[in-house]
């Protein structure tokens, strides 16, 4: 499978002049975007605001983007931009983590200077969501559990996921497509409207 | 909703899904807002299990969307250098326009100041000044074109060289000094001779080969 198909149909179609398709790039991309901003300021509204801007200004260039690169690569560069200049511009300093760190304990202190800045009601949300989803994980069979983690958090393909699990490919996308349906059920029992903003969308 | 059509969603969220699919299917998401919803929350899920902050980015996609409302569509962006317009048009002929009237008044002002240059009585001949040990023949003569001598005669130095500072846009600059340059010097030649000049220009019938 090449990699960034799913992306550039939803650009061709942004380019081609259909906003809508730009609505899921967002939906995409919109929490690891402002993760990323967040390395920059320490304010989560503000990272709120430079990803809002981030993805505008991405919309506004994405008629000159010639899929050279993955589509994500592309936003990634936009979102570092935006932030290094909201923060030039605000004057305030950055904070002071290697944009490429894959360090653990590095991404778990980072978390904890996040969570200082943030408001009461935004941990509760953000708790209750992590949790509700930890437990729909731990409530899964064993195969759909694994092929998820192998996949959201280990990043695998399909193919290499299929390997690791020793079954066919399209097995491993039942399963996880299974594992997401469980999760999603249990998180619109607890959280109805509360994730579904998309729905309000247009 | 079509258990099959989650199913591709899902593969399409994970770029595991065929590109034809892709393709169709990335059309119905940015239609189907209850598709698009359910799009929102594998992301949601992914963030959460990789333990991310999935508070953060929330109204995002509600935001960006509402902000980009009255924002034009990419495709009329994009149409816009494809299609000349009047505009674009007028752009491209202008300075081909501008060749076009620089050379021709760069042929007028050549006819003219041959005609200015020379006595009238002077034959508008080139005297061949190689030595030549057999006798040839006569040259033959050019005779002057009646309407072209005329019109470039009915143009006065003033006039035309007016009408090269007016046009002066179209031209580059060395040419139009060099032209103007010329137009000044064969003015002041032209004031020494100005009957013969008239003459010349005068007289329809006055031919090349007329002159001794």
């Amino acid at each position: 499978m090449s990699a960034d198909v799913s992306d550039l149909s939803l650009v061709r179609r942004v380019q081609s002049g259909d906003k809508g398709a730009f609505d899921a790039l967002v939906l995409k991309y919109q929490h690891k975007v402002t993760k990323l901003v967040m390395r920059y300021v320490r304010n989560p509204a503000e990272a709120e605001d430079i990803a809002q801007e981030a993805f505008i200004k991405a919309y506004r260039a994405l008629a000159q983007f010639r899929g050279d690169s993955a589509f994500y690569t592309w936003l990634y560069r936009i979102a570092i931009n935006t932030a290094k200049n909201a923060v030039v511009s605000r004057d305030r300093s950055p904070v002071d983590y290697d944009l490429d760190t894959q360090n653990s304990d590095e991404s778990y202190e980072l978390q904890g200077r996040m969570k200082d800045a943030e408001t009461p009601e935004g941990l509760v949300l953000t708790d209750e969501i992590r949790t509700t989803v930890n437990a729909a994980m731990d409530a899964l069979p064993e195969d759909l559990r694994t092929a998820i983690v192998l996949r959201e958090l280990e990043g695998l393909s399909y193919e290499e996921i299929a390997a690791s699990m020793d079954c066919p490919v399209g097995t491993v996308r039942s399963r996880i497509f299974r594992a997401r349906e469980a999760i999603d059920r249990r998180l619109r029992e607890v959280f109805e409207g509360g994730l579904g903003r998309a729905e309000e969308l247009g | 909703m079509n258990e099959e059509l989650d199913s591709q969603l899902s593969a399409m969220f994970d770029d595991e899904l065929p590109q034809a699919e892709c393709e169709l299917l990335a059309l119905r998401l940015s239609r189907d807002r209850a598709l698009q919803a359910r799009w929102g929350r594998y992301a949601a899920i992914g963030a959460a299990v990789r333990g991310g902050d999935i508070r953060l980015g929330g109204m995002v996609a509600y935001e960006v969307s509402s902000a980009l409302a009255s924002e034009p569509l990419l495709a009329d962006a994009r149409e816009r250098p494809m299609q000349p317009t009047g505009l674009t048009l007028a752009r491209w002929w202008r300075p081909m326009a501008g060749a076009a009237l620089a050379a021709s008044v760069a042929a007028l002002s050549i006819l003219w100041l041959q005609q200015n240059s020379l006595p009238a009585s002077a034959p508008l001949v080139a005297r061949s000044t190689a030595p030549s040990a057999a006798p040839v023949e006569a040259p033959a003569s050019y005779v002057v074109p009646r309407a072209l001598e005329a019109r470039a005669m009915r143009m006065p130095a003033t006039e035309l060289a007016n009408y090269v500072v007016a046009h002066s846009q179209f031209s580059t600059p060395v040419s139009r000094g060099s032209l103007l340059s010329a137009l000044m010097a064969s003015e002041s030649a032209a004031v020494g001779a100005p009957e013969q000049a008239a003459g010349a220009a005068g007289d329809p019938d006055h031919h090349a080969d007329d002159s001794p």
